[in-house]
């Protein structure tokens, strides 16, 4: 079980960087609009 | 691809020198639009609506609030337009919020070229200073997010290092790795504390500081109580603390809180949606004329009362004023509620915030910003919005006691605990602290009256006092003024009749091409209601206080005749004896007797229909009135009204109400705010009519902006629907609170599921108030 003294704090700083992640999705502006972006793939240009 | 050829959108003189490139058809004339636009090319004018781009010389950055986009696609297609010109870049059209942002370049392009561009797409486009503020509540609501998102990911987080200590039979963990998990525990719930619970905290912090004692402090103090337990179980597994490192319950408890903020905060924003759409309305630079006789765009806020400007359909009205050429369809409904486009003929008064929709309108500019009528319904709607009602009032003075007294339980409970362990004793403390919380309380009242009160904005009455929408409905009578109320400042024909043998048609239509001529109130009654289109009057005189006479003949000019229209001594005729009590008007040819008008005052066309929903719904209805007997009494046949008082002078009418209140009704009075003001003071609730007075002179409790009266039933049914909605709230947090507190006490309520429930209490208040943001149908 000594694995766990390494994968428990590589999952704390995962989950540090996942919260940097959203963040950084939130200042994109990545929730706002849903539907908008889902669109943008049919639209033609 | 691009819609707009770039290289001549991009050239600000060629598209002013083209009005080929703007919409033709339904939007006549299209030059008006550019040189509307080509005012905001101005520099003075970027300020309004653009700021500087920081660590970008020369790029400014512009707010547009875009008109008619639908859906998503709608957003991407302006989205690319404006991309498509040069000089623009970093666009940026929300399709929720029907905004966009841009930064550009004034070496390479102008405002005046985007809107070009997004009108010929199919759009409009309005620059949007006030968007600017907008950008920072949008900062806040995505904070708000991220604490949300953060609370959310550590509580899943957290909780899978909790459910070895769970799961495992005892001994089946070391305890090096339970301190593991402990230290990872402690490291995730940090950003939680830190971050996540911020706003409770400087809330608690702000109240302790002022020595109050606000609903934020039990919640912070019980997050710092907990987690401070657990951290004290974690690096020193000897302390008395030992048993209890329960991470897990702070980040799901601020979790579910925080959701039931954000929840809240987004019902909240569509209630206030409506406020917001009619501060948006004013157009920020307008056509106005010159010495030269030529109309220039200039800012709206450089008009002054006296200029003439320029209104395009689909434009609107900056100003107050009164039309002086052309005759249009105008959209009032944001400020009046009155669904219907209305018409407005030259003369008629336009106000600022409404749509001119068919024609172009020449305008007479009467009053401007803060006088406007626009002015001051904002400006009303946002002082209402303020004020506390007694009720809330009440609130607030039992919430602090109230608020006491869970910190007093949660420390009798740790204190009962404690021989239990004192791990156990904090656990149950905190549990009250969270579980109690008086935001359902506090929020009941409001919520419910501000949504209660949007809604009837939006139908075309302004509350002026919040209480008073809970007075409103415990009405049970209803006295209506006469004139200027249930009657419209004019004269109405109610019937005419002409002898035998001659065409009755005819003699309508000969009798309303003379009143054409006249602008006495009989005679445009007449007018109004014999246009007759084919006749035409020449050589008419009017004689004062008498009638008319003068030329009337086909268009074609046969049939002419001479004819006189007044008074039946004026026309010289034997006029058939009629007991008539009403106003009359007759037509003759000098010696013949062709017709006879009889006329009354005009009943607002709604006025039959309001009396009998007011009825319908249980309520007395009485028409009070300065006026004679039989006119007071025809027009209560009229509206359908059973009790009339005539001749009442103004102390009279006050002494009825009162005596009717000794009686033990509760009474509203409808007036028209001008004359009445004493009546309206001393009646329960009050109504004036928006029309006639300044509405920040109107002594009323409501106003009608609509002057439609069928608006008075739906408000006190709006006002019974809010009060049914305040007492199922108030009930639903009494009840909560009572059920919620004792089993916290005893210790049957564990921390997570206290801030699931207080969480889940105030979103229910909210949704169930949010029912109220639309009138009930009318009947």
């Amino acid at each position: 079980m000594d694995i766990l003294f390494l994968l428990i704090p590589l999952s704390v700083v995962l989950a540090l960087l996942i919260i940097g992640a959203l963040g950084w999705a939130v200042w994109r502006g990545q929730f706002e609009a849903l539907e908008q972006e889902a669109e943008r793939i049919l639209h033609t240009d | 691809m691009s819609t707009a050829p770039p290289s001549v959108l991009g050239n600000l003189g060629a598209m002013q020198a083209s009005p080929s490139l703007l919409p033709t058809g339904s939007m006549p004339p299209a030059p008006g639009h550019a040189a509307a636009w080509a005012a905001l090319d101005e520099p003075a004018e970027w300020e309004g609506f653009s700021r500087p781009v920081a660590g970008r010389e020369g790029w400014w950055e512009s707010y547009l609030a875009i008109d008619g986009m639908h859906c998503a696609a709608c957003a991407l297609t302006v989205e690319e337009v404006l991309n498509n010109l040069p000089g623009v870049e970093a666009v940026h059209v929300n399709g929720v919020t029907a905004t966009a942002r841009l930064q550009w370049r004034p070496q390479a392009t102008r405002p005046s070229a985007w809107m070009a561009a997004v009108r010929k797409a199919g759009y409009g486009a309005l620059p949007a200073g006030d968007l600017m503020l907008a950008g920072r509540r949008m900062q806040a609501q995505r904070v708000m997010l991220w604490r949300w998102l953060v609370a959310g990911f550590c509580m899943m987080q957290v909780m899978m290092y909790a459910a070895p200590a769970y799961l495992a039979s005892a001994g089946e963990i070391t305890p090096d790795i339970q301190a593991l998990l402990g230290w990872a525990s402690w490291v995730l719930t940090l950003p939680v504390l830190l971050f996540s619970c911020w706003p409770f905290f400087s809330a608690a912090l702000r109240d302790v500081r002022q020595l109050r004692i606000g609903m934020d402090v039990p919640v912070a103090l019980g997050v710092l109580i907990a987690f401070g337990a657990s951290t004290a179980a974690t690096f020193d597994p000897g302390s008395p603390w030992g048993g209890y490192a329960s991470y897990d319950a702070v980040p799901m408890f601020v979790f579910f809180l925080l959701s039931g903020r954000l929840l809240e905060q987004r019902l909240r924003d569509r209630t206030a949606g409506a406020l917001e759409a009619l501060m948006r309305r004013l157009p920020d630079s307008v056509e106005r004329q010159d010495a030269d006789g030529s109309f220039r765009a200039v800012a709206v806020r450089r008009l002054v009362a006296g200029d003439l400007i320029r209104v395009l359909p689909g434009q609107a009205f900056p100003a107050d004023g009164a039309v002086e050429t052309g005759e249009s369809r105008v959209d009032q409904s944001l400020l009046t509620g009155e669904s219907r486009p209305l018409l407005r003929r030259v003369g008629d008064g336009v106000i600022a915030g409404s749509h001119n929709l068919t024609s172009v309108l020449l305008v007479r500019v009467q009053r401007v910003g803060p006088q406007t009528r626009y002015a001051e319904i904002v400006a009303l709607m946002e002082q209402a919005s303020v004020e506390k009602p007694g009720l809330v009032q009440l609130v607030d003075r039992i919430a602090s006691p109230f608020l006491i007294a869970v910190l007093l339980a949660s420390a009798a409970a740790a204190v009962w605990w404690w021989p239990f362990g004192p791990a156990h004793a904090m656990a149950v403390a905190v549990s009250v602290l969270i579980v109690t919380c008086p935001c359902a309380l506090s929020l009941a009242t409001p919520a419910a009256m501000l949504a209660g009160a949007g809604a009837l904005a939006r139908g075309g009455v302004l509350v002026r006092k919040l209480q008073a929408l809970e007075s409103c409905a415990g009405i049970d009578t209803v006295v209506f003024d006469k004139t200027g109320t249930l009657t419209e400042d004019r004269m109405d024909v109610i019937m005419a009749h002409t002898p035998v043998g001659v065409n009755r048609d005819e003699a309508c239509d000969m009798a309303g091409a003379l009143a054409r001529h006249s602008l006495h109130p009989v005679s445009r009654a007449i007018a109004a209601r014999f246009p007759a289109p084919g006749w035409v009057a020449s050589e008419v005189e009017e004689v004062a206080g008498r009638g008319l006479r003068g030329k009337v003949a086909r268009l074609d000019g046969s049939g002419q005749q001479y004819l006189w229209l007044g008074s039946a001594s004026f026309c010289g005729a034997p006029v058939p004896g009629r007991g008539a009590p009403l106003l009359q008007a007759h037509l003759s040819d000098g010696e013949h007797y062709l017709a006879g008008f009889e006329l009354d005052e005009a009943i607002r066309p709604d006025a039959a229909r309001a009396v009998s929903s007011l009825l319908e719904l249980g309520i007395r209805v009485q028409l009070l009135s300065g006026d004679t007997g039989q006119a007071v009494a025809h027009l209560a046949r009229r509206a359908g009204i059973e009790w009339c008082f005539a001749e009442c002078k103004p102390e009279v009418k006050l002494e009825h109400v009162r005596r009717l209140q000794r009686e033990g009704h509760r009474v509203m009075m409808v007036g028209d705010g001008m004359n009445d003001g004493p009546v309206l003071a001393v009646a329960d609730v009050s109504m004036a009519m928006g029309e006639a007075v300044p509405l920040a002179q109107a002594k009323a409790d409501f106003i009608m902006t609509g002057n439609r009266l069928l608006t008075v039933p739906a408000l006190l049914v709006q006002a019974r629907r809010t009060r049914t909605i305040v007492r199922q709230n108030l009930l639903w947090a009494a009840i909560y609170n009572a059920a919620c507190v004792p089993l916290a006490i005893v210790g049957y309520m564990p921390i997570w599921l206290a801030g699931f429930g207080m969480a889940a209490s105030s979103l229910l208040v909210v949704a169930n108030s949010a029912r109220l943001a639309r009138l009930a149908p009318e009947q």
